[in-house]
């Protein structure tokens, strides 16, 4: 674990990052993720979240500015390094938004045996760890099963078990409910809830407002130039209307009440009738 | 929002147009079907708790079992053991309860193509031997660089060596094809692990049994997109243009996801050294099978080295 | 293209795992060294990749369709090493897991498609496509032949595998025990289809896959080896070629004029041994190392034709073959290069 809650787990430094030929999707952010926290990261398609999430998780690294883990930078080098690479690999576990892309084993088995044989644990230690997080995660009757073949809430639990078997003090989750059904996104974040309440840091990047409550004691948001806009209690953000319609979270909506067509900002935090296309599909 | 345009209105009716055609559709379907029924077999579940004996038998006994029994048979001469090991074959397909429609094709089609194919060598001009029934006299003579033959007739020894062919391969498809319904692809990469293979190499045959899931999956969506709002035929061109397009669309696909896997697997401490899980230990049912196996193959192998 | 299990012989599907199993590894260490940790992944992917391409059916003029092998389409993506990898996990995901294809052929299989498939076609594309850009008219033509180039050579592979049974594996009677069909049977066959249908299909699906790529995908890279000099990938060819001469008998259809006046499927030995008199001797002698592994299978023992004269045979046959083809890729090279200069002057 990462020491007492209240630490400085993530420093964040001045982060620029771009993709080779493209212009930067991180522009100077800076903030700081305490233990034991939970962090929302808002912004619309593109805004930079899920990039900094990878950069959170030393997949990628800043071309300026820098990101510390417990004090320590997160460089290419540094992770190369033991014990300071497999320990930040096993304290942090990130959750990726594409539960394919996550879960590359044959069998559930083999997906929760992956993260804890990298680090060099015995087999019966392995064994021992799956069943009790499968357990954990009421899911030991996937335990054979091939991911192809699951649901897509299911996908979702078993990609979290492979991350909760290394028990990670940090978990980076990157739109962790994005087409789940309800009845899957309420018990995601009743899951959350329950290793949050275990004290648990966990950072999550959405652009599902609704969320929020749920997931976040505090919000960082992100504007469409790829800068830091406002960070606060989630109520606090939500309340700034004005905010959200900057950085294109809500939209102006119209709508018909009778005869009478009237235009407001909208927003979705509690469930609403209308259907619109937000497009759910990620370019950053 | 701004006004729907005309056209996307309810009841608007385009102006011309063209009746369906469904033959177009068949090239399609038939695609889809191959697609589906790969798809069912990579992500097929277990077969619940009457299924036969031998979807319980370790992984790594059986694979070696059926291994070892093909390449018994690409030895086997004669006929009467090439039949005992195909019959041998089937009856543990069915004792395995492998479905019958998967038994099917290595029942009819195997044996119709291999028989089919292997027509030409029962006549005397490909396998010798002395005629039996002559179809056909010609004048002899010379076409080009080649001698015609005076007749052509079906020979003994042409029968002989068509029949063991047909024979071998519905043999050794039986055999692979009872190793595949009995065993889910996900068990047999796991007993691959302990028969020395590489576990690097395991990961990556795994991995792609994995992705062939999920870029079978695209597959079959571009193909059903394309089923859903083909109306008529395309020419021939832009048939093959729509077919390259979907292949590029699936590679596109394979290079995200093998940039992302990349990722997902060095967050969970990967860093190109590969470690996976230890296999069960043999169990004693697992020797019997083999021994089993090593002893009908044995048998076989010398009932033909007896006829011959 | 797949050869079933029950074609070959084991005098030929067991020197075709010997000669994969360096070949895989070569491939394997060669990916490992330019792409690292990305490897694993990556060669999974492009596994499926291949599996995938090989599902696509594309209609053909007429009313059929047909497969496309994919082994040219991989090795001008990601390179032929990659390709060696890659369609070499297909083959062993389509024997082993869906239980069709043959298990003790698969290394024969590779062979064919997964090494002399893409390499013949990857040569043969980077000799035309030479310097041009790579969303050029002249690189795609260059696609386009390498899959219709590298089909026919795996075909023709294919058929010289299916062809020497005969002649090296008979029972004490003298019959075939595998596939019964000679080489003057199996190569004809294998090249007609696949020059006529199957070559056109490999084509189209290469060179419009990668047109619609390079347009869609404006940071495509293509293999990174694509940008090796052209002489030093034509030194590369005629290397390769010199081999192939040594593996697969191109020439075979060819040849049958030498062995005028035989029998279809079998030459008469003193026909062949009046040939094999104008040979050097020292040639023979080399030759006379090649035997059939497994004496009891005396090859042609009952038609008194020696394994020296076959392989000898053999041989000639491959290298005129072989000539045949280079001359052909080398006077398309010519016009393409000509139409390239054509176009920059227009």
């Amino acid at each position: 674990m990462s020491g007492p809650s209240g630490e400085t787990v993530f420093a964040v430094e001045g982060v620029r990052f771009a993709y080779p030929g493209q212009p930067p999707c991180l522009d100077g952010v800076s903030f700081e993720v305490r233990g034991g926290e939970r962090l929302a990261l808002v912004g619309a398609n593109g805004s930079g979240k899920s990039t900094l999430l990878h950069l959170l998780d030393g997949l990628y690294f800043p071309g300026e500015g820098r990101v510390a883990y417990l004090g320590r930078p997160l460089t290419e080098d540094a992770l190369e390094e033991t014990p300071f690479g497999p320990r930040f690999r096993q304290e942090v576990g990130f959750l990726f938004q594409s539960s394919d892309a996550q879960l590359f084993c044959p069998m559930v088995e083999d997906e929760l045996a992956f993260g804890p044989l990298q680090m060099g644990w015995t087999q019966d230690e392995v064994l021992r760890r799956i069943e009790d997080t499968l357990a954990l995660l009421e899911i030991s009757r996937l335990r054979g099963r091939s991911p192809a073949g699951l649901s897509a809430g299911e996908k979702k639990r078993v990609a979290l078990a492979s991350l909760l078997v290394l028990s990670p003090s940090v978990l980076l989750l990157d739109e962790p409910t994005a087409g789940l059904d309800p009845r899957s996104q309420s018990l995601l974040l009743e899951i959350l809830e329950a290793l949050h309440a275990r004290g648990l840091t966990l950072v999550t990047a959405t652009h599902d407002l609704t969320l929020l409550p749920h997931l976040a004691d505090r919000v960082i948001v992100l504007s469409e130039e790829h800068r830091l806009v406002a960070d606060g209690a989630p109520e606090r953000v939500l309340a700034d209307t004005d905010l959200l319609l900057a950085v294109n979270l809500i939209h102006a909506h119209s709508h018909r009440h009778g005869r009478l067509v009237h235009s407001h900002p909208h927003q979705h935090v509690v469930a609403h009738e209308h259907v619109h296309d937000h497009g759910h599909t990620h370019e950053d | 929002m701004t006004a729907l345009p005309e056209w996307l209105r309810p009841g608007a009716r385009p102006s011309g147009g063209v009746s369906p055609r469904p033959a177009a559709h068949r090239l399609l379907r038939r695609t889809l079907g191959a697609m589906g029924r790969s798809l069912a077999l990579l992500v097929r579940e277990d077969d619940g708790p009457n299924a036969g004996a031998l979807r319980a038998a370790d992984p790594r006994a059986k694979l070696l079992a059926a291994v070892g029994l093909i390449v018994v048979a690409t030895f086997l001469r004669g006929m009467l053991p090439l039949a005992v090991c195909l019959g041998l074959t089937l009856a543990l397909s069915v004792a395995a309860r492998v479905p019958g429609r998967r038994l099917l094709p290595v029942l009819i089609a195997v044996p119709l193509a291999s028989a089919a194919l292997m027509l030409p060598a029962t006549l005397n001009v490909v396998s010798g031997g002395s005629p039996l029934l002559v179809l056909w006299r010609t004048a002899g003579g010379a076409l080009g660089p080649w001698r015609l033959p005076e007749i052509v007739a079906i020979t003994g020894d042409g029968l002989l060596v068509a029949g063991r062919m047909v024979l071998r391969t519905t043999a050794c498809a039986a055999l692979a094809l009872l190793l595949a319904a009995t065993t889910r692809p996900q068990q047999l990469l796991g007993g691959l692990r302990s028969l020395g293979v590489p576990q690097a190499f395991v990961m990556v045959l795994a991995m792609a049994e994995r992705y062939l899931a999920v870029l079978l999956r695209s597959a079959q969506e571009l193909h059903l997109a394309r089923l859903a709002r083909s109306v008529a035929a395309i020419g021939v061109r832009r048939e093959e243009a729509w077919a390259a397009a979907g292949v590029g669309a699936v590679f596109r696909r394979t290079r995200a996801l093998a940039d992302e896997v990349t990722l997902a697997m060095v967050s969970r401490g990967f860093t190109g050294e590969v470690r996976l899980l230890r296999p069960a230990r043999w169990q004693r049912k697992d020797w019997l099978l083999m021994a089993v196996a090593a002893a009908v193959g044995a048998a076989l192998l010398i009932l033909d080295r007896r006829l011959a | 293209m797949h050869i079933p299990d029950g074609y070959l012989g084991p005098q030929t599907y067991l020197p075709a795992w010997a000669v994969m199993a360096p070949l895989w590894s070569w491939a394997s260490a060669r990916l490992k060294r330019t792409l690292s940790v990305r490897r694993l992944p990556m060669m999974a992917l492009a596994a499926a990749f291949a599996f995938v391409v090989m599902m696509f059916n594309v209609p053909l003029p007429g009313g059929t369709s047909g497969h496309a092998v994919g082994s040219v389409l991989v090795a001008v993506l990601l390179g032929p090493w990659a390709a060696v990898v890659a369609v070499s996990l297909a083959l062993a995901v389509q024997a082993l897991l869906f239980g069709d294809g043959g298990i003790t052929a698969l290394a024969a299989n590779c062979f064919t498609m997964a090494v002399v498939m893409p390499f013949a076609g990857w040569w043969t594309y980077r000799l035309l496509a030479g310097a041009s850009s790579a969303a050029s008219r002249r690189r795609y033509a260059a696609a386009a032949a390498g899959g219709y180039v590298g089909v026919n050579v795996a075909a023709l592979a294919t058929g010289a595998l299916l062809g020497i049974q005969p002649l090296i594996a008979r029972d004490p009677s003298g019959r075939p025990l595998y596939c019964p069909f000679g080489l003057s049977v199996a190569v004809p066959a294998m090249a007609v289809s696949h020059l006529l249908v199957v070559g056109f299909v490999e084509a189209a699906v290469t060179a419009l896959a990668l047109a619609y790529l390079t347009r869609t995908e404006p940071g495509l890279t293509l293999a990174a080896a694509a940008q090796e000099p052209t002489s030093r990938a034509l030194k590369r060819f005629a290397l390769a070629v010199a081999v192939l001469a040594l593996l697969s008998p191109l020439g075979l259809v060819l040849a049958a004029r030498f062995g005028g006046g035989t029998a279809w499927g079998e030459w008469s030995a003193d026909r062949l041994s009046k040939l094999v008199g104008y040979l050097p001797s020292g040639f023979q002698r080399l030759s006379s190392l090649w035997r059939a592994p497994l004496p009891g299978y005396g090859p042609l023992a009952a038609q008194g034709a020696s394994t020296t004269v076959q392989a000898v045979w053999y041989a000639i046959s491959a290298v005129v073959g072989v000539g045949a083809v280079a001359a052909v890729v080398l006077v398309l090279r010519r016009l393409f290069t000509r139409r390239e200069r054509d176009d920059r002057a227009a």
